[in-house]
């Protein structure tokens, strides 16, 4: 019994020290963390082996791996299904640690800062005010999640959620149910953006929680992180939208394909 | 002129990447490009912890890029990431079962001495140690590294993946094909086991 209560321990322990309790059992371990001070070296210890494990050298990826790569599938036609023959090696041991893309990546870099840094200042106030607008929508997000429903009307149907918002708004988004890329809809809530309700479109990936929310066309808001909440942006003839969720951006990435590809046409009117 | 890389010259072709024309599936290679290229680098990383050196991780990448190509179809559009680790984690293991099947180490039952181990905090049996003996737990990096690459397979795959690739716990289970529960079970473990393997060098 003991035992397993150590284990708790151990696993809670480990789970606060990666981020991945909720907040209530977060809260209480960090009560118990302040209390007991064995908890606390043992959770100071954990700490200090991520940190070793941490500050460990990274490998690198060798140069010339990714064009190899490249080339394999070049060769690696349709009815070839033969695995390539021994990888070509460096003719080094050990790690190779030289960076060969940096310099393309800084050149790359440095083009795109000149390109970029003569239209900043023009733009640097419109983009104070998007941000502005961005840190809203994270703002609606974060709220919904504390609510103990991030969506105002519950629905997997689109064919429910679309009237509803044309119910409440002067523009509503098409609603398109994305289950079938992994993004179940789940249903709609109105935000506040500016002085504005807008509409925002609520999908579930496994556990997480996105938000869609749609603002009037022509916004254009960087994809960005705001209180480790990952932020996407991009607009059509008739929104800008916003999608905010703790996803990776990757799977934002997808979540916009899947989005764009399973809009419907705008129905003309 | 395609796969004509004669030994040594690799060094040079390393720099003109991207200089090959794609000449068919154009698509399919697209995404490819989008899926997969993007984690390379930490595809590379998680292929060298779980092999235990360069030459074999990039055997398995390379591998694993093809595998990826191949299966690019079946990419669901959901977690571009944890799709291409999972294929660099599972062709690291194929190919060490074929390659060298004694490194595969894929146990959950410890050693008695282990778990002894393990149930006592460390290797210092029951002496207890004061708080600060315990916060003031330090190692150099090839310490760390050499402990690191000794864990039994699930608890090092677990580990890198959380420390040196930064995923999330639902990330490691989809990747590592096992419920959270194990996850943060083995997570703990191999923490555990870490640091007795540390406690163990003097």
């Amino acid at each position: 019994m003991i035992a397993s209560i150590k284990e708790n321990d151990e696993l809670q322990m480990n789970a606060y020290c990666d981020g991945e309790l909720d907040p209530p059992s977060a809260i209480e371990f960090e009560r118990r963390l302040a209390d007991d001070e064995s908890l606390k070296a043992r959770y100071n210890r954990l700490l200090s082996l991520r940190r070793a494990v941490r500050s460990l050298p990274q490998y690198e990826l060798p140069p010339g791996l990714q064009a190899r790569i490249q080339s394999a599938l070049n060769a690696d036609g349709p009815g070839q299904t033969n695995l390539p023959g021994p990888v070509v090696r460096l003719g080094q041991a050990g790690r190779p640690r030289q960076r060969s893309w940096s310099f393309q990546a800084l050149a790359a870099a440095a083009v795109f800062g000149a390109v970029i840094s003569s239209s900043v200042m023009l733009t640097i106030e419109r983009y104070n005010l998007h941000e502005d607008v961005a840190r809203e929508v994270v703002a609606g997000h974060i709220r919904s999640l504390l609510a103990p429903q991030p969506f105002d009307i519950a629905s997997s149907d689109r064919h429910t959620v679309k009237p509803w918002f044309t119910s409440r708004l002067p523009e509503s988004p098409q609603v398109p149910d994305l289950a079938a890329q992994g993004f179940v809809l789940v249903g709609g809530r109105v935000d506040v953006v500016g002085h504005d309700p807008v509409a925002t479109i609520v999908y579930k990936h496994a556990k997480h929680t996105v938000s869609l929310t749609t603002l009037p066309p022509g916004q254009s808001v960087s994809d960005q992180a705001i209180a480790g909440y990952n932020v996407r942006s991009w607009s059509d003839a008739e929104f800008t939208y916003i999608a905010v969720s703790d996803l990776p951006s990757a799977d934002l990435a997808s979540f916009e394909r899947a989005f764009s590809a399973g809009s419907p046409a705008p129905e003309t009117k | 002129m395609l796969g004509k890389r004669p030994e040594g010259s690799d060094r040079l072709s390393g720099q003109q990447q991207a200089s090959v024309p794609i000449v068919q599936n154009k698509d399919e290679r697209a995404v490819f490009d989008e899926v997969f290229l993007p984690h390379m680098a930490e595809a590379y990383r998680l292929a060298q912890w779980l092999t235990g050196n360069a030459y074999d991780a990039e055997d398995v990448v390379q591998d694993a890029a093809l595998r990826a190509f191949r299966g690019i179809k079946s990419f669901g559009a959901v977690n571009a990431r944890a799709w291409s680790l999972t294929i660099v984690r599972n062709t690291a293991y194929s190919w060490l079962v074929k390659n060298r099947p004694k490194a595969v180490v894929f146990t959950d039952d410890l050693s008695a001495a282990e778990q002894q181990e393990l149930e006592h905090e460390g290797p210092h049996g029951t002496r207890i140690e004061t708080p600060e003996e315990i916060a003031l737990f330090k190692a150099d990096a090839e310490d760390v590294e050499r402990a690191l690459a000794k864990l039994p397979a699930q608890f090092r795959e677990v580990i890198v993946l959380r420390e040196i690739n930064q995923l999330n716990y639902r990330d490691i289970a989809e990747i590592t094909n096992v419920p959270i529960g194990t996850v943060m079970s083995r997570l703990s473990r191999g923490r555990q086991l870490l640091v007795a393997l540390l406690g163990d060098r003097e």
